[in-house]
């Protein structure tokens, strides 16, 4: 069978999102699912149908996804919708919107992906073992730091109990009275 | 005109601090905030304005509270709740803004309540979340503010908007705020508008006869 030549082919745009928070594993056909699950139930299954959403990449914190062009206005509004992937709380900002991919992935390229200061340090003998994450103080609690990036810290609760991420900034971390509401911010 | 998201929960309401807050703000496109319960100032350029939420009290605590925090410089916000009540947290000085209008009952928001809030400077707040969310909420929030958007063009009183982000990711940015708004029939000056109707409602009346002497 040969392929359909270009002019006949149905002409496709393609939308940058940025992941948040920065960081996290994501399978690309969860996310495929969770964008298709968001467009279904915005638009319905007719217009999900036109707008045909597929994930074509997943790299470096940023997504590629694809739909039909003139609809990616719809698309757009359904990726401001997604809350969860795999009951995981994500969001996803739009970057860009552009005909080809390869005009998108030299976007992020530039962009870089999403910066990861806070290395866990080694653990003891450096084998078998789990990193051990640095660790701050906030609130009266002790925090590891899941990420760091300029002036956003990212936490988790030390624990088992809560394991929610708390999205912070460096001043609040040095900020000693930070849970007491002050004449300042 | 200060592109306005009308309420945040910060630290402990939500998992991220005021900071935290302002600086996701700043790189989504808003100049200032609204946050619940939180001191006000000025962060990584964004301003950002102590916010008083009064909900599920009667109308005597409200009329209370708006005398107490009148010239503190909060945004002062009453729930929504049945017709009366509203009309009455409408007509009292200090209240800028009515939220919740979603879940109050279908008649809670009628054309007098909207022609007293157009007079008394009082702004309806447009909530995002239920929008973001789904479930038959969705619909029935559309629905309410697609409602109040006809009463709106009629009787032209100020609307607000806000995402009543518990958590840093439930900020959307001003982009998807005007997409969002789109599916209640809003257009891009209307848009415009309810991002400033913080300021609009915050800015004193200005006599339209002067006394000069």
């Amino acid at each position: 069978m040969s392929p359909r030549p270009p002019t006949l082919r149905e002409k496709r745009r393609y939308i940058l999102a940025r992941i948040e928070p920065a960081g996290i594993l994501l399978e690309q056909k969860d996310l495929y699912y969770a964008i298709s699950d968001a467009t279904t139930s915005l638009w319905g299954d007719a217009t999900t149908a036109i707008i045909t959403p597929a994930v074509v990449a997943l790299e470096h914190g940023y997504v590629v996804v694809r739909c039909r062009r003139g609809t990616e206005r719809e698309l757009a509004i359904a990726l401001s919708t997604v809350t969860a992937c795999r009951d995981v709380h994500i969001c996803l900002q739009i970057v860009a919107a552009s005909g080809t991919i390869e005009s998108l992935r030299s976007r992020f390229r530039k962009k870089g992906p999403h910066k990861k200061e806070a290395e866990p340090a080694p653990a003891g003998n450096g084998a078998g073992e789990e990193p051990v994450l640095p660790e701050c103080t906030f609130a009266k609690k002790t925090f590891l730091i899941a990420q760091c990036n300029g002036q956003k810290v990212d936490v988790i609760e030390k624990g088992f109990k809560n394991t929610n991420r708390l999205f912070l900034t460096k001043d609040d971390l040095e900020d000693l009275n930070a849970t007491t509401i002050s004449d300042r911010i | 005109m200060k592109i306005t998201d009308a309420a945040v929960y910060p630290y402990p309401l939500g998992d991220a601090s005021v900071r935290r807050l302002a600086l996701q703000a700043a790189a989504l496109g808003f100049d200032s905030i609204v946050a619940a319960d939180a001191p006000s100032g000025t962060y990584a350029g964004v301003e950002v304005r102590s916010g008083l939420m009064i909900r599920d009290v009667p109308i005597k605590d409200v009329i209370a509270a708006a005398k107490r925090y009148r010239d503190s410089g909060r945004v002062i916000s009453v729930n929504a709740a049945n017709n009366s009540f509203n009309r009455a947290a409408i007509g009292v000085k200090g209240v800028h803004i009515i939220r919740g209008i979603q879940n109050a009952d279908k008649l809670a928001f009628d054309h007098v309540a909207a022609k007293m809030a157009a007079d008394n400077r009082v702004a309806v707040d447009i909530d995002l979340s239920p929008i973001i969310g789904r479930s038959v909420a969705r619909q029935r929030a559309i629905h309410r503010y697609m409602d109040i958007m006809v009463l709106e063009q009629r009787f032209e009183f100020p609307i607000t908007l806000s995402t009543h982000a518990r958590s840093l990711l439930d900020m959307r940015n001003v982009r998807d705020v005007a997409g969002l708004c789109s599916l209640i029939g809003m257009d891009v000056p209307d848009v415009q508008r309810a991002l400033a109707g913080v300021g609009t409602v915050l800015t004193p009346v200005e006599p339209s006869v002067k006394v000069i002497a």
